[in-house]
């Protein structure tokens, strides 16, 4: 777990070299730093895409999906939630995120194929009251589930994320060091006719 | 003109797009240039009614030679309406469209500008049953950042309790009540049907302080968003709508739903009124 953040950790403060961090002090976010932000975040995105690859890969064995279930959920804010509709089912319903691994995993295909688009659309950061910058990062993810006796389902999906962009501190060697850190949070999740 | 300009420059967006998701396609070849031609947020309709990003949605900044543009804002303008509602004449958009690129500093919009608000369908369910309730929200500043806030509610569940019809003369208390320490009020409350009768001519009942009671009660519980829209008053003399459309093809997204020109401020006062159920 420690090596999963520092992953981060140590994958923004290259970003932030990069950009430079002259402007660490200020709240404002330039936009080199947005740029670098948003590459943190579609990584985590990314991530969490291919945490869902694996958790809803039936060749997956049960211990090995728990625990990239547990690195998935550490990609997100407690109490995050993803809300699903559908074309046919407009009303959105709500699943914790941990709730709806488990519904991904326990689906009842034989095969069952998770894809993404290549195509995302990062939205402007926001400061909410608390100080923390909130983000939307939309992807889009093909859905297939077959079953031995040759039934099949077929979805897409776009998935609005929220990013959650808050600047931490750690200690490195004795320095201490400032760093933007991405959380996600909710996701709306909704079936398109694309 | 419109319909001949859109096409074009959709065509254009496409064939621009072809080239650029090439790479893209899935292995089954879906086509992604419908998910790039998509106002994926209303994030992407304020950027591409403003001018301020490329077809791809990498953000231009100030600093760009695109920022802004006329020339990008026209591409974007002609995209940004729904195309099958038949209640927008190309002329009405014509003119909006030239409103907007003939004053472009002015005709920019600003997500913490005011003027601007979203209508949200919700259910929420009293004794087992669904009730629809409209939030109307707003963007309010609040310590470090922003927030939306709900700042009117209309539910047709709470309608009957108000009705009251004013042409007929009904029941009242009479001129001289104060003289008897208004104890008449005692007949007035006690028939609940007809205690409307009694308020004053102006009185708009607050559906939002009944939302918030019949919560706190426990008489109401939140279930779900159905739908949402958001309506805009930034440009000056206009006003138009944005909702979301999924459907098939490329004019997806969110998109002008409805507009509408203003001649003078009373006219958008009315139109106010009607959208916040004032008048209905």
């Amino acid at each position: 777990m420690v090596n999963f953040k520092l992953k981060y950790i140590l994958s923004f403060l290259f970003s932030a070299l990069m950009i430079g961090i002259t402007s660490a002090q200020n709240a404002e976010i330039s936009p080199q730093r947005k740029q670098a932000i948003d590459s943190l975040a579609l990584e985590k995105v990314r991530d969490l895409s291919k945490y869902i690859a694996i958790i809803g890969n039936k060749k997956t064995p049960f211990s090995e999906a728990s625990r990239v279930m547990d690195r998935a959920e550490e990609l997100f804010t407690p109490g995050s939630e993803m809300g699903v509709s559908s074309l046919k089912r407009k009303e959105i319903s709500y699943f914790k995120v941990r709730k709806y691994f488990e519904r991904l995993m326990a689906l009842n295909y034989d095969r069952v194929t998770i894809e993404w688009y290549d195509i995302h659309y990062i939205s402007d950061l926001e400061r909410q009251p608390d100080g923390r910058y909130v983000g939307i990062v939309t992807i889009y993810q093909k859905f297939e589930g077959t079953s031995d006796d040759g039934m099949k389902y077929k979805d897409t999906t776009k998935k609005d994320i929220t990013i959650y962009v808050e600047r931490k501190k750690t200690q490195i060697q004795g320095r201490i060091i400032e760093f933007w850190d991405v959380l996600l949070g909710d996701i709306r999740v909704t079936e398109t006719s694309a | 003109m419109f319909n001949k300009k859109s096409l074009l420059l959709t065509g254009y967006f496409i064939f621009h797009l072809t080239f650029l998701s090439q790479a893209q396609i899935v292995s089954d070849k879906i086509d992604e240039t419908k998910l790039y031609a998509e106002s994926k947020q209303v994030n992407q309709f304020f950027r591409r009614f403003n001018g301020e990003e490329d077809e791809k949605g990498n953000r231009y900044y100030p600093t760009d030679k695109q920022y802004r543009t006329v020339k990008l804002r026209k591409k974007y303008l002609s995209i940004l309406f729904d195309g099958s509602n038949g209640g927008m004449s190309d002329a009405v958009k014509n003119e909006f469209v030239k409103t907007v690129l003939d004053k472009p500093e002015t005709s920019i919009l600003e997500f913490h500008g005011k003027n601007w608000f979203s209508e949200v369908q919700t259910f929420f369910t009293s004794n087992g049953k669904d009730q629809p309730i409209t939030l109307f929200m707003e963007l309010e500043k609040d310590h470090l950042g922003s927030k939306w806030v709900i700042y009117k509610a209309h539910a047709d569940m709470y309608k009957p309790y108000f009705l009251r019809d004013t042409t007929k003369v009904g029941r009242f208390l009479h001129p001289m009540s104060h003289e008897l320490d208004f104890m008449n009020l005692r007949k007035a409350f006690s028939n609940t049907d007809s205690i409307s009768q009694f308020t004053v001519k102006r009185f708009m009942p607050d559906h939002l302080s009944l939302l918030l009671y019949d919560l706190k009660k426990g008489n109401l519980v939140f279930k779900s968003v159905d739908q949402m829209k958001f309506h805009f008053f930034q440009i000056d003399g206009w006003y138009f709508e944005i909702s979301e459309f999924n459907r098939p093809g490329y004019n997806t997204g969110w998109l002008i739903s409805n507009l509408v020109k203003l001649k003078d401020k009373s006219d958008k006062e009315v139109l106010l009124k009607y959208l916040l159920y004032e008048t209905r």
